[in-house]
């Protein structure tokens, strides 16, 4: 997937929603219902696509279904994606729980005449639509590009320490698609940096606590140590608390991911140097833009991308910037 | 009459559990310092007529009287408060407390510690413990050890120490040989007997004739729920009882 | 004994069980002399002589430790609090919005807002505790699945009151409690500690602590020996969820912000702090200081094998062996004093 795709894509969407020109068979039946299932409900990320989703639903005169699980769960998915088919949507967005085991359940959806579009996690390789394998049926796939996310926070990062000095990556556990990927690219975003080492990674289980413990340890051995990448929300948080309670709050900087509202005043204090902004609502808007284009016989790109704003001190103020924050209103 | 009057008189105690009828006017007496033996086969009424005296369960007709007067006690408490203490099969101890714990369970005496702080006084649960347990032979060298430590015939003891140690009047002991061995029921012998020496009165239900024919004063026999017939130790043999008992 | 009909009684507390009731004081210590050498050797420095370590396990330690005071009581009463870990979640969420509230709305200083954040946000664990005490004592319902109940509850309202986010505060003298000093001290470790002392008072010098081991032991015998075992067992899951109450609003001024899922991690390391420090999950046995000993083991193990650079996975062996070893160490125990009952 790469950003020209989206750009392509999204002049298309624009024409699609604008202009309403496509006639289409299902919308000549009636209006067409959209589902979109998020890996779990209780989250602000997906709280923010769900609104994407909306906006987008709204402008084209979609029906939106909004369920999901509350928490991230196979089990638990699975049963609320078979009450969804069972209200025969003409496509679904979904995030699935399981590159595996959500394959067959929504190859079953597929057979049944839904669309699938896969958003924020994919099945299979995630490349769909080439012919090939048990899961490429899905017609899209809808993300950030967290390589790229993770690259940004390593261009935005080396700079603030100066290029030089020791880093790690404070992640959650290792298997989860897109913190491994934020982890790869952002270790592939240090080479630019010659003068500065990342040291090994530090999993915490999504535990603030265990993060700060662990930052606070990873000081007592390294005590250059210039900066950290939180590949997550509280990866980064409790890393910035371990820095608080270490006394080097600021001079050890901290790069977070994800932007809640909270961010804002940890940004203005310092405790974090900067944090990667996913774009959650255009996922949910391209994804049903998507969908809707694929239901009403229109061609759609199989990879779409969204962007990454990077949210500093500097520029949180800037309504170009702070409109990035995942918002529950 | 020659005899004290008694502690404790069941008189003409009725108790029916839908269609079965459990007691038919079971009566009986219960002398300061004598073991009465409730001796009957399974189904006879013995554990009713224990559970209408503890509080357990209420009767139809009948009464009781406690040194005279009558009463009709709502829950366990009640009985044991008013002297009636009912040990158990399985002892209601506490197996993880020491020796006083349990004999003050639920009565904690307190203490100020610095002048202010309310503290469990652990002092003055281990010398009750010490003095009660003595009372009954019962000589511990460790009293901050926890009961199970100790042996069934031991926890007997202090099963039986947490009653007389809050001057119960009647203590009832629901079958407190059947999970011993033999040198254990000689000890909770040598303790019924010491509950005896005490004034205690004491109800003594068990399966084991030999039991009964070594320590109880009067055998009161049950039938179906009616008295079958009461009898001195001395005065009967095993036999006599068996037969009362089935009603041959 | 010459005269007495009863021989007097053998009960000794033997080696092995005066050495099983330290246990986790023991772990403490082999991993300390452990993690002093290989810092030594890796490091250079002294792993035990550093306050800068001490003070960071200390932290680390507190917030499972927290948890884990009021689950020694559950645990020691035969029952499981799973609650916890969204309890402490909602008490961190809703004290966010109360010192917001306290801020903007009632016009309140910053330290005003603070205490009435805390408050508000422990007295909001107080129907979560009520309910888990009434399901298990009234409806007997057992702990396992009422304390789950809770924990899908508490983990809905905290979600919903945070919107499926984390709550913001903007608060100096919130977050002073929550990663201030005095002296050398966190507070966050002062106040750990006050509340360690307090509760083990409560648990080994009064009668409710009593009729908590009594309970735990027997239910029968506590109910019979006049013990209001309902009432016990509602003030038992009340305290626990005060206790994440507590936890709840301290993390809200550590990380500046209500998290509905902060509990969730820290709710398996607490109970396990309790088992490793002795406790035994059959209820009847454990100390408010044996559950310290357990979440410094743990704090320890995870801190230092950061410290000295060990691949990551390593802990979760480390801990999972300990954990281990102190169920079997507790079930030999128990078996030992098992046998001597009927001898």
């Amino acid at each position: 997937m790469d950003r020209r795709s989206m750009m392509k894509f999204a002049g298309a969407a624009g024409a699609v929603a604008g202009l309403g020109a496509l006639t289409s068979p299902a919308r000549a039946a009636g209006k067409v219902t959209i589902a979109l299932i998020p890996g779990l409900t209780a989250d602000g990320f997906y709280v923010t696509m769900h609104k994407g989703a909306i906006a987008a639903a709204q402008a084209l005169g979609v029906d939106l279904i909004y369920q999901g699980a509350a928490e991230w769960n196979v089990a638990l998915e699975v049963p609320v994606l078979e009450a969804v088919v069972a209200k025969k949507p003409a496509a679904i967005l979904i995030a699935p729980n399981d590159k595996q085991q959500l394959i067959a359940p929504l190859k079953k959806a597929f057979d049944a005449g839904i669309q699938i579009v896969c958003v924020d996690t994919f099945i299979g390789t995630g490349v769909f639509q080439t012919g090939s394998g048990d899961a490429d049926f899905p017609v899209s796939y809808v993300a950030s590009d967290n390589v790229l996310g993770g690259k940004m926070a390593a261009a935005a990062l080396g700079k603030a320490i100066g290029g030089k000095g020791k880093v790690y990556v404070a992640n959650v556990k290792p298997g989860i698609s897109t913190t491994d990927q934020r982890e790869q690219g952002f270790k592939e975003g240090m080479k630019a940096f010659p003068g500065a080492q990342v040291l090994e990674t530090q999993f915490n289980d999504d535990d603030a606590n265990k993060a700060a413990a662990q930052f606070q340890a990873v000081l007592g051995r390294a005590p250059d140590l210039a900066g950290v990448f939180g590949a997550n929300l509280f990866s980064a948080s409790g890393a910035a608390n371990g820095a608080k309670q270490a006394g080097v709050a600021g001079k050890v900087k901290i790069a977070g991911f994800d932007a809640p509202e909270s961010i804002v005043a940890q940004l203005k204090d310092g405790t974090f140097e900067m944090t990667i902004a996913q774009h959650p609502a255009e996922i949910g808007y391209f994804g049903l833009v998507a969908a809707y284009a694929k239901v009403t016989g229109n061609p759609v790109p199989t990879a779409i991308g969204t962007g990454f704003t990077v949210m500093t001190k500097a520029n949180i103020d800037d309504p170009n910037v702070k409109k990035f924050l995942y918002s529950s209103k | 009459m020659s005899e004290p009057a008694p502690i404790l008189s069941v008189r003409s105690v009725s108790k029916s559990f839908g269609a079965v009828r459990a007691l038919d006017r079971a009566s009986f007496d219960v002398l300061p310092g004598e073991v009465v033996a409730l001796a009957g086969d399974n189904g006879a009424g013995k554990s009713t007529i224990i559970k209408a005296i503890s509080g357990v369960i209420s009767r139809d007709g009948g009464d009781i009287l406690l040194d005279g007067k009558s009463v009709a006690f709502a829950t366990p408490h009640e009985a044991r408060d008013s002297g009636i203490e009912t040990i158990y099969q399985d002892l209601s101890l506490a197996d993880n407390l020491s020796i006083g714990a349990n004999i003050f369970l639920g009565r904690e005496p307190m203490r100020r510690a610095f002048g202010f702080l309310p503290v469990l006084d652990r002092r003055k649960m281990a010398e009750a413990a010490r003095e009660t347990m003595a009372r009954l032979d019962f000589h511990v060298d460790r009293l901050d050890a926890p009961v199970a430590a100790f042996s069934g015939g031991q926890r007997q003891a202090v099963a039986i120490g947490r009653a007389i140690f809050w001057n119960a009047r009647i203590v009832i002991m629901d079958e407190p040989t059947a999970a011993l061995g033999v040198p254990e029921q000689r000890k909770v012998m040598s303790l019924i007997r010491s509950l005896k020496a005490e004034g205690k009165g004491v109800i003594f239900i068990s399966h084991n004739l030999r039991d009964i024919f070594d320590v109880a004063d009067r055998i009161v026999v049950f039938r179906r729920g009616e008295n079958a017939g009461e009898r001195r130790p001395a005065e009967t043999t095993s036999d006599e009882i068996v037969r009362l008992m089935v009603g041959k | 004994m010459t005269t007495a009909a009863v021989p007097a009684p053998s009960a000794r507390i033997s080696p092995l069980a005066q050495v099983a009731r330290l246990r986790a004081w023991l772990f403490l210590i082999l991993l300390a002399a452990t993690f002093e050498v290989w810092t030594r050797i890796a490091n250079g420095a002294s792993f035990v002589l550093s306050v800068y370590n001490l003070q960071a396990i200390a932290i680390f330690a507190s917030a499972p430790l927290m948890l884990g005071l009021g689950q020694t009581f559950v645990i020691i009463s035969a029952g499981i609090d799973l609650s916890l870990g969204f309890v402490m979640g909602l008490a961190s969420v809703v004290a966010a919005h109360a010192a917001n509230f306290g801020l903007a709305r009632l016009g309140m200083g910053p330290a005003e807002a603070a205490l009435f954040g805390i408050a508000v946000g422990v007295l909001a664990t107080v129907p979560a505790g009520l309910v888990n005490g009434w399901l298990i004592a009234v409806l007997k319902v057992p702990p396992f699945i009422g304390t789950l109940g809770m924990y899908g509850v508490s983990r809905g309202a905290a979600y919903l009151l945070a919107a499926g986010m984390t709550v913001a505060v903007n608060d100096d003298w919130y977050g002073a409690i929550g990663n201030g000093r005095l002296g050398p001290f966190p507070v966050l470790v002062l106040l750990t500690a006050v509340a360690c002392v307090a509760l083990h008072y409560v648990l080994s010098q009064t009668r409710f602590g009593q009729h908590v081991y009594a309970m735990g032991a027997s239910k029968a015998a506590a109910s019979r020996a006049g013990i209001d075992v309902r009432r016990l067992t509602m003030k038992i899951y009340l305290l626990s969820a005060v206790m994440g109450g507590v936890a709840g609003a301290l993390y809200t001024g550590r990380f500046s912000a209500g998290a509905p899922q902060a509990g969730e991690p820290l709710l398996l390391d607490s109970i396990a702090a309790v088992v490793i420090g002795g406790a035994s999950l059959f209820g009847g046995s454990g100390t408010i200081w044996g559950t310290v000993a357990g979440a410094f083991v743990i704090a320890v193990i995870q801190y230092g094998l950061v410290l000295v650079d060990v691949e990551p996975f390593w802990q979760f062996i480390a801990v999972g062996g300990i954990i281990i070893v102190s169920v079997l160490v507790d079930q030999t125990q128990r078996r030992f004093l098992g046998g001597r009952v009927d001898e």
